[in-house]
């Protein structure tokens, strides 16, 4: 059957000329067009670069929101690893419920979650009250920022997590156990490299959700210039005063920025990666 | 180094994987665990090694009690069925793991560890892939990789769950062997659960049979085939074909078929005999006719698919001679057979 033969070495996956031709399309249309209108505009006037995208403020501005974002996708990775620990090792009563707790941040309009925060940790709300007498304020600083932030990237941690811990077999942790090591070296070096690309996946998403997130922060931020002011705020206040130059800068700088970051941990997942699939 | 269990059960909830558990494994002894899934013997593999902690009873490694000991002290190798590798780390790496993991002091020097893995990797013949990564090998070489692994904390005791279940047949009949030479080489002493009966037979010192939690025999292959010791191993060991029959007075009926029950008390029973344990006859008492469905040769004689009134399964028969016709009635005689008590 040669003719037959033939067909099979093409491609056994059928439509792949389409489904690539689609997808090109798709991410120019979606993805792609949107994006590099924000390059062209910015490159009609380049002068607003320096005079506003890189403004002492708006410098402050990135600074909080890269910064921020990046302690909190790190503060999820720590307790979205452990609670994608415990949903996948335990059972208990109302697990279910847990569970679904988690996606909670997907599906929540981000400005009730940041209004809920605001309420929860401003001087006079349930948890703020406790915290004012210690010396701390969290509503309307930085630290805001930061609470409003792991709020909004916990699911992508543990769900990123939560399909790979369940993979890696029970087995192998006995392994380690039977060839002696503590429940400590047996995390640190065969459960923790195991699960590191997936970590890794979640922390990137986090941080990526991070630094675009709008809603929840601004309630919560106080939007103080040069202290808590977050990069896509400061966007959205050069619209306002008609400064669209001045706007999508901001927004070039971020995409670059965010761009190179994404980029930096994808080659970091691949290379993590490629060693267990050989 | 023996292995002594004394009264070991164990239930998950409500469901009993282990009676209380007798066994003793002498020094140097290669024991197969071996029966149908759900018969405790994965389970109680795991109590000896220390994964699973027993409700009752105790373990004793040469007349010490570990019962308390968690695996990581219990100096046991243990082999998984699926080989539980550590995916990110290399061959090398993989056995490497038990000796790098001790405290500082009594961690050997690294020239030492690369020297201990480099000749158990020539041991299990991999000499050549200790810069692999487990996904770039085989079913038999990933097992390898693990039973390298397990030896390299020096244990005494080798525990092997279903090692060559996931593996092909002819790659598994080689492992076998080779695993059986390594044992005793090494002076171990080991135990393998398998399903498989002709491994067990093939490979073992001595056999344990399970069923739902107990152990039916503990016996030396020839003698669990030859003389099983209660319905199921009969049943569950080689090929065999069972009637329900009725005992009185030293006679087992079947239908109209009167056989000799030897020693059997009366009441109902079973009756079972091997497929090669017949010969033809010609009638009368002690034999058994039944209409030839199926006549396929085999190594020297002709095994054959016969119906007996009474009987759902065709009675599976090897003759000697000729291949009988489809449809002809045939009369044997089993010349081995045995009754036990129906206690259903």
């Amino acid at each position: 059957m040669p003719a037959a033969m033939r067909s099979a070495r093409r491609s056994v996956i059928p439509g792949f000329g389409l489904s690539l031709g689609f997808t090109i399309l798709y991410l120019s249309l979606i993805v792609l067009i949107p994006l590099s209108a924000v390059f062209v505009r910015t490159l009609a006037e380049p002068s607003a670069i320096v005079e506003t995208a890189l403004a002492p403020r708006a410098l402050a501005a990135y600074r909080l929101s890269f910064g921020a974002s990046a302690l909190a996708a790190a503060v999820n990775a720590v307790f979205g690893l452990l609670i994608a620990w415990v949903l996948v090792r335990y059972d208990f009563p109302l697990k279910r419920i847990v569970s679904a707790m988690v996606d909670l941040p997907f599906a929540l309009p981000t400005a009730v979650a940041g209004i809920a925060l605001t309420a929860l940790y401003s001087s006079n709300g349930w948890i703020g009250q406790f915290l004012a007498p210690l010396g701390l304020k969290l509503a309307y600083t930085p630290a805001g920022v930061v609470i409003a932030l792991v709020f909004i990237g916990l699911p992508f941690v543990v769900r990123s997590v939560e399909p790979v811990l369940a993979d890696l077999g029970r087995d192998v942790e006995e392994a380690s156990a039977s060839l002696g090591a503590s429940r400590v070296t047996t995390f640190r070096r065969v459960v923790l490299p195991a699960i590191a690309p997936a970590l890794l996946t979640g922390f990137a998403l986090a941080f990526a959700r991070g630094i675009g997130e709008y809603g929840s922060v601004i309630f919560i931020a106080g939007n103080m210039p040069y202290e808590s002011e977050i990069a896509p705020l400061l966007i959205i206040t050069q619209l306002e005063q008609y400064d669209y130059a001045g706007a999508t800068a901001i927004a070039c700088v971020m995409l670059v920025a965010s761009f190179a970051m994404l980029l930096a941990i994808n080659l970091l997942q691949i290379a993590t990666r490629k060693r267990m699939q050989g | 180094m023996g292995i002594t269990v004394e009264g070991v059960s164990k239930s998950f909830g409500s469901f009993t994987a282990l009676q209380p558990i007798e066994l003793e494994a002498r020094p140097g002894e290669f024991l197969a665990l071996l029966g149908p899934s759900g018969s405790g013997k994965t389970t109680l593999l795991r109590i000896i090694a220390g994964l699973e902690q027993a409700d009752t009873g105790r373990v004793l490694f040469d007349g010490e009690d570990v019962t308390g000991r968690p695996v990581t002290q219990r100096g046991v190798g243990f082999v998984f069925q699926h080989y539980a590798l550590f995916k990110h780390m290399t061959v090398a790496d993989n056995i490497a793991f038990g000796l790098t993991v001790r405290p500082r002091r009594l961690r050997p020097a690294k020239a030492e560890i690369e020297r201990r893995v480099a000749e158990l990797l020539e041991l299990v013949q991999l000499k050549d892939l200790g810069r692999r990564y487990p996904a770039q090998l085989s079913g038999g070489q990933r097992q390898r990789v693990a039973l390298a692994r397990a030896l390299a904390v020096e244990p005494r005791i080798l525990l092997l769950d279903e090692p060559f279940g996931a593996l092909d047949a002819k790659v598994r009949k080689e492992l076998r062997r080779w695993l059986r030479e390594l044992h005793d080489r090494m002076g171990l002493t080991s135990i393998f659960v398998t399903h498989d009966q002709e491994e067990a037979l093939e490979l073992a010192d001595r056999v344990v049979v399970m069923d739902h939690g107990r152990i039916e025999q503990v016996a030396v292959p020839d003698a669990v085939y030859r003389a099983p010791a209660s319905a199921f191993v009969f049943d569950f060991v080689g090929e065999s074909n069972r009637l329900p029959v009725t005992v009185e007075r030293g006679r087992a009926r079947f239908g109209s078929a009167l056989l000799d029950a030897g020693d059997a008390a009366d009441g109902p029973g079973l009756l079972f005999f091997r497929p090669h344990d017949v010969e033809p006859a010609l009638g009368g008492e002690g034999t058994l006719s039944a209409t030839v469905t199926l006549a396929r040769p085999r190594a020297g004689m002709t095994r054959v698919e016969a119906a007996l009134d009474g009987l759902d399964a065709p009675l599976e028969l090897d003759l000697p001679g000729e291949p009988p016709a489809v449809g002809e009635r045939i009369t044997v005689r089993p010349t081995r057979l045995q009754v036990f008590p129906d206690r259903r």
